[in-house]
């Protein structure tokens, strides 16, 4: 074991130096493949997924932003839609509300037109009636006339025509 | 008092290699690594737990600091693997050289007794492995990074003669980094052991902690800085020189 010299004094052997650095890249080669390598790569995806989700989450701020004020608009215009909606309605309702008073009046002109066509039948029908029925009663009172003495008769036909007229007449 | 040696002891060889008791703690270390590696392997979420979640931290504390030092986290990701295995295997082999048993169980080898455990970085071998994989390593990424002839004339340069003797003087301090870089980290901890050992034969009870704490900081701080030189290093020889 022991080396010549100085080298040996100080307790420096080949062997011994060669297993010494033998050893560390034994280490360094291991401690690469198992810790090094893997734990840089987990630290650069976590950074990477930490920097995604803050810009996602910036990204999702904007848009929120964006859709607070889209819907504020849409808001606005919903209500101001909404007073124009009823503002028309109501001035449909109104129009509306003629055009049925207006053919309201127009029936009942119509109505009312028949009712006096009808009336006006009625009455024209019934004097129809009564002249019908007052031609019958003459000619009944001319035949019994004809039976009975003149002169008798013409008083007591006279009194009764008169009669008879004015029960008609009621 | 039992005998200090400045060379790591041999306890036993398996066909004719020898076995230190610092090479046995090194396996030792290599052992409890790789167990914790494959054990985190088997935990890695996304959502991390607490083991996953305390490696991350040390993890992106140490590529803050590579960020900040070489310019670029692409750059820091690349040569991370490097540093943070020479951070982590001396960190761990000075901790674990503080350890009871380390230094204070004895077994009979050739003849004359040794203790069964020594920590890692109070042999030679292992920070000047060490050392020579840091220059080396610097060197080879500086030729990957820049190219190999443009990297090699840093230290060949004909241009002219001023060039050229900068080149020799950068040839001779990449030689001087490696003897720096070992015989600090050996220095401090074997220094740190001898002084614990005394301290331990002087006043076995309470007065050695604070010496204890002493040596876990200066095991720490010691394999930051190792750590650290080599960064830098790195980040001399991949940046293009004008």
């Amino acid at each position: 074991m022991e080396e010549a010299g100085l080298l040996g004094q100080l307790g420096i052997n080949w062997k011994l130096f060669l297993s010494q650095a033998f050893n560390f890249f034994i280490l360094l080669i291991v401690l690469r493949a198992f810790v090094y390598k893997p734990l840089l790569e987990i630290i650069k995806k976590r950074n990477f997924k930490i920097k995604e989700g803050l810009e996602k989450a910036e990204e999702a701020d904007v848009r929120l932003k964006e859709v607070d004020v889209i819907a504020k608009d849409k808001i606005k215009l919903a209500e101001n839609q909404s007073v124009e909606i009823i503002k028309n309605t109501e001035q449909k309702a109104k129009v509306l509300d003629q055009q049925i008073q207006a053919r309201a009046e127009e029936k009942q002109k119509e109505i009312n037109e028949l009712l006096r066509q009808s009336a006006l039948k009625q009455k024209e029908e019934s004097e129809s009636q009564v002249y019908g029925q007052a031609l019958e009663l003459v000619k009944k009172i001319v035949a019994k006339t004809v039976e009975l003495k003149p002169e008798a008769v013409d008083k007591a036909l006279v009194e009764k025509a008169v009669i008879e007229v004015k029960k008609n007449e009621i | 008092m039992e005998e200090i040696s400045l060379k790591a002891e041999q306890i036993f060889s398996i066909l004719g290699f020898p076995i230190t008791n610092s090479l046995f703690l090194t396996l030792f270390v290599c052992l409890i690594l790789i167990t914790f590696s494959v054990i985190l392997k088997r935990q890695l979420a996304l959502v991390p737990g607490k083991l996953q979640g305390a490696v991350e931290m040390g993890v992106e504390a140490l590529l803050n600091l590579m960020e900040s030092t070489l310019g670029s986290m692409k750059k820091a990701e690349t040569y991370f693997p490097l540093i943070a295995t020479i951070f982590i295997f001396i960190l761990v082999s000075n901790l674990l050289g503080l350890m009871p048993g380390v230094g204070s169980i004895w077994i009979e080898s050739h003849g004359k007794e040794v203790p069964l455990f020594r920590a890692p970085a109070a042999d030679l071998n292992f920070t000047l492995a060490f050392a020579v994989i840091s220059v080396i390593m610097t060197n080879i990424l500086g030729m990957m990074a820049i190219g190999t002839f443009k990297h090699i004339s840093k230290f060949i340069n004909f241009s002219n003669p001023i060039n050229f003797f900068i080149g020799i003087l950068e040839l001779v301090s990449e030689v001087a980094k490696i003897i720096s870089l070992s015989f600090r980290l050996f220095g401090n901890v074997f220094a740190g052991e001898v002084l614990l050992t005394i301290i331990f034969f002087l006043a076995p009870y309470f007065i050695p902690l604070p010496f204890m704490f002493l040596e876990l900081f200066v095991g720490m701080i010691q394999a930051f800085i190792f750590a650290m030189i080599t960064l830098v290093s790195i980040s001399i020889h991949t940046a293009e020189h004008h």
